[in-house]
């Protein structure tokens, strides 16, 4: 019997030392974002999304790939189809959390994606709606350094148009890049890093 | 049952691996496949996966996918992927083996073909838009007006002296405007005989804007040549206080949001005089226009469904004594109007499948005018209520179908020494509508409607069939054919005296071509119209021994071209509008089919905007051609038979970008005075000569100085503005 009992010990220690379908699901998607398949993690993120109903983060990254890929997307169309993707994928995720900085701030990067796609079309349309998204994501969390710094990009942005000095955010850009050294995720798979990001915004607006 | 110690530890062990192994050796399924497009191409990138699982793959550049589950029966595969249709399965999972999924292209997607025969968009839909919202405010001609923006556009006719839309041929009255899919009813401030109106409602209100010059859909009515479809903004981006301090007069605006919903409001007041005091015109004012005008939406956004209501008042004054050829002292012309327009609509979801949209609208119009001692005096009531539902059946079948109810009261009263009059009519016309859209495939797309109104004034009946196809010839270009019937009532001034009439009736047939591409637009749009049934009357003017009668009828044809471009020239985006009309028509006291004065046969706008990035400033050039309109010389035989001088007006603009918040706006109309001549007054009675003396019709003004500061303050507003402003 004392077999049998250590049996048990071994299996059932194993079983709760395995992780769940969510965390091996999300550890992957993470991975095949980190090995430059972004497509593939955004696709299982959906599958993950689609299962974990109650979750906002698998639809808030299914987002935030479409989001960032856009940028760089040349084939317009594509592009319009991403963000209109990522949109989707926003709300869910949205509806999901409140009050989170997080999502502010994507839907900032979002609306300024429609600025890079047509400037002319979108940039008095969105610059006000962007302003005031980084706003209320500083009014939640003044520390979350991806706010520090998308904030301080957006301003600088904003301050090289009317030419104007942008000093106070370099500065600003200077601590976000000290919060990401030392930021602690909120929970599991929660947003994190942007810190490497951080230090090209800086390089390329406040060091030449 | 009797077991040994051994036999029960190897039973435990059995059951429980069994157990906890179960998911790794029971039901291990493959399910495998390719995903390939119609034409049979493999897609990389599908997700493909089992419903409500985490059991899926994405597929690879053969299209080929293949993955195991542990799930077993029935089950549902799904493969999706950006701009094509999902493919769903519901099938044994042991059955899915080698499966082979094309995927159907997504109708909905951007590269889809888009009806576009007849109509230009002024909305953020950049596939059919031709202008953009901000264009209202920033074309150096149109002076914030949406009317004079749209002006620029082909298929209008310049008539400088009244600044309604005339389109295609057709006089003002023929396009109708709409705000939320409600009629307006009195869309124009009043004015006197030689200065433009303007349209009642503040372009910062609105966010799309469709202009369509013929063959609209049925879902819109009353409207002989056009319609202008105003929407509201569904929701403002923050709070705001407007500011705005002009030459002219001034005006505020204000905004709140709160979580569900939100208010605006703004309100102008204009008075010309201190402006006429430095730049006195050719009229001879006893009180300059002087307006006051006030708007507000309410919106509230409930779960699946918005609720707007929108409301705006005026009230204009004017006095004033125009030079007149048979009148040595001039014509003595005094008006007094107030405006009130309400439109509240309600529109939603059901369910997933079906749309619904319900609407309202009242006008209360008052009009006090007195002509060389004659006195006027008029009052209309009209309402106009409206259900709309729309089912989609997929994504490539939508039916759409709806009843509308218009109704107006109007009254006159005449006065002067010699006779007292009070008249007027009660309208009604009831309509239903319906549409199918059907779109075939991304090339082809079809659009087939019907129209049914009674007249209870005519006791009429009238069918109206519209039908419009788009065909996609490139991978940036279209063709679209539209054919439509449309029905008219006459307008207020002829049903005031006569009820004895029927509907007014053109038919339009119009082919589009349209190109667009990497923020360039070309469009050709060639069309004839044909009317039929329109009023004649007897007399100078329209009156009760008229003799009324739906004997007119008349046609219009010609071509509209159109391009725009912000892409060649950095910073510069400009257009370019061309219309060629060639029209005639037999109606109102005609004595004969000709070509009315508010009709010419070449119209050329070009707009041109240029960004100066070092100088924040847009600078903005409108110029405008226009070929002479018709007159009658009395002095030689016919009707309707010399033509003016072509128009020409070159504007300028200049805004200036103070900060995010603050804009310094400069505009000269016709900034290098041409001499424009709209038409010719000759004398009633010739002289000793026997010749009849003539006028020129001039323009109040030749120029036109405009300057204006708007200053938009809001919460991130002082944020943004940097701390040394």
């Amino acid at each position: 019997m004392k077999k049998v009992l250590a049996i048990l010990v071994i299996l059932i220690s194993a079983n709760s030392f395995a992780q769940s379908k969510y965390q091996q699901g999300m550890t992957k998607a993470f991975e095949l974002w980190q090995s430059e398949k972004p497509w593939d993690a955004a696709n299982l993120f959906e599958r993950i999304a689609q299962v974990e109903t109650e979750n906002w983060l698998p639809p808030f990254y299914v987002a935030q790939i479409n989001v960032f890929n856009s940028f760089s997307e040349k084939d317009k169309e594509k592009m319009v189809a991403q963000m209109k993707k990522a949109r989707d994928f926003l709300n869910d995720a949205s509806a999901l959390t409140e009050n989170n900085p997080e999502i502010l701030v994507l839907e900032a990067q979002l609306l300024t994606a429609w600025v890079v796609y047509d400037g002319q079309q979108y940039g008095m349309k969105y610059s006000q709606k962007i302003a005031d998204l980084y706003r209320q994501a500083f009014e939640l969390a003044p520390d979350n350094p991806r706010v520090v710094l998308g904030k301080a990009q957006w301003d600088i942005g904003t301050a090289k148009w009317f030419k104007q000095p942008t000093d106070v955010y370099c500065d600003d850009i200077k601590r976000a890049i000290e919060l990401f050294e030392t930021e602690e995720p909120a929970g599991e798979f929660y947003p994190r890093g942007g810190g490497e990001y951080a230090h090209t915004v800086l390089k390329e607006n406040c060091e030449s | 049952m009797n077991l040994s110690r051994d036999q029960l530890t190897t039973f435990l062990i059995l059951a429980i691996s069994a157990l906890f192994f179960q998911n790794i050796t029971y039901a291990q399924t493959t399910i495998s496949g390719q995903v390939t497009e119609k034409n049979g191409s493999p897609l990389e990138g599908v997700n493909v996966y089992l419903e409500g699982t985490y059991d899926g793959i994405t597929s690879d550049a053969q299209g080929r996918f293949e993955f195991s589950t542990s799930e077993t029966g029935v089950q549902t595969l799904i493969a999706s992927y950006l701009s094509y249709e999902s493919f769903m399965m519901a099938a044994d999972v042991s059955q899915m083996n080698d499966l082979v999924i094309r995927l159907r292209e997504d109708v909905n997607s951007l590269d889809t073909v888009v009806i576009s025969a007849g109509t230009l968009e002024a909305s953020d839909n950049s596939k059919v838009s031709v202008l953009k919202p901000l264009d209202v405010v920033t074309t150096a001609s149109a002076l914030g007006d949406f009317v004079g923006a749209l002006q620029t556009l082909p298929g209008t006719t310049t008539v400088a002296e009244d600044g309604r839309l005339f389109v295609r041929g057709g006089d003002a009255a023929e396009t109708q405007i709409f705000i939320d899919g409600i009629r307006v009813f009195t869309p124009y401030t009043p004015t006197t005989n030689n200065a433009p109106t303007r349209g009642r409602y503040s372009p910062f209100l609105f966010d799309g804007i469709t202009f369509s010059t013929g063959g609209y859909s049925a879902e819109y009515g009353q409207a002989l040549s056009s319609v202008l479809l105003l929407n509201t903004i569904d929701e403002p981006d923050q709070d705001k206080t407007d500011i705005a301090i002009m030459t002219v007069g001034g005006g505020v605006g204000n905004t709140r949001k709160w979580e569900k919903s939100s208010l605006s409001f703004n309100a102008n007041y204009i008075n010309l005089a201190p402006y006429l005091a430095v730049f006195p015109d050719r009229n001879d004012w006893e009180k300059p226009f002087e307006t006051f005008a006030g708007e507000s939406v309410f919106r509230r956004k409930f779960d699946n469904s918005i609720l707007k209501v929108y409301a705006a008042f005026d009230n204009s004054n004017f006095e004033l004594t125009q030079e007149d050829n048979n009148l040595p002292d001039g014509l003595y012309f005094k008006l007094k109007n107030s405006n009130f327009y309400t439109n509240a609509s309600y529109s939603g979801e059901l369910d997933k499948n079906w749309q619904y949209h319900a609407g309202a609208s009242y006008t209360h119009a008052r009009n006090d005018v007195c002509i060389q001692g004659d006195e006027i005096e008029n009052m209309e009531n009209s309402a106009h209520l409206k259900m709309k539902l729309r089912k989609r059946f997929s994504n490539r079948v939508k039916l759409s179908f709806g009843a509308e109810q218009f109704l107006t009261d109007f009254t006159e009263t005449y006065n002067n020494s010699f006779v007292s009059e009070r008249y007027g009519f009660n309208n009604g016309i009831s309509a239903a509508f319906t549409e199918l859209d059907l779109v075939f495939s991304r090339k082809f797309a079809m659009k087939l409607g019907a129209r049914g109104e009674h007249s209870q004034l005519f006791d009429q009946f009238t069918l109206s069939p519209r039908a419009s196809v788009a065909y996609k010839t490139g991978k940036n270009s279209q063709l679209s054919l539209a054919y439509g019937d449309f029905y008219q009532q006459p307008m207020n001034d002829i049903l005031k005296f006569s009820s004895d009439l029927k509907a007014q009736k053109t038919q339009h047939y119009i082919l589009n071509y349209q190109y667009v591409a990497d923020n360039r637009i070309l469009r050709a749009e060639a069309y004839r119209k044909e009317y039929s049934n329109l009023v004649t009357f007897q007399g100078e003017f329209p009156g009760f021994d008229g003799d009324y009668m739906n004997n007119g009828d008349g046609y219009a044809q010609g071509f509209d071209l159109f391009w725009r471009d912000n892409k060649s020239v950095r910073n510069v985006d400009y257009w370019l509008s061309y219309s060629y009309l060639d029209t005639e028509r037999l109606y109102r006291n005609y004595p004969t089919a000709a070509t009315p004065s508010f009709a010419n046969t070449h119209n050329l706008n070009t707009v041109v905007k240029w960004w100066i990035e070092d100088w924040k400033s847009q600078i903005g050039f409108s110029h405008t051609y226009s070929s002479g309109r018709t007159y009658t010389n009395p002095n030689m035989p016919g009707f309707l038979q010399e033509k003016t001088k072509a128009y020409n007006s070159l504007s300028v603009n200049w805004a200036y970008l103070i900060s995010q918040q603050k804009i310094l706006y400069l505009s000269v109309n016709n900034v290098l005075g041409f001499k424009n001549i709209n038409g010719y007054q000759y004398a009633s009675t010739p002289d000793m000569n026997g010749n009849f003396n003539r006028r020129a019709l001039r323009p109040a003004a030749d120029q036109f100085f405009f300057v204006g500061f708007f200053w938009t303050i809001s919460e991130d507003g002082t944020d943004n503005q940097l701390d040394n402003l």
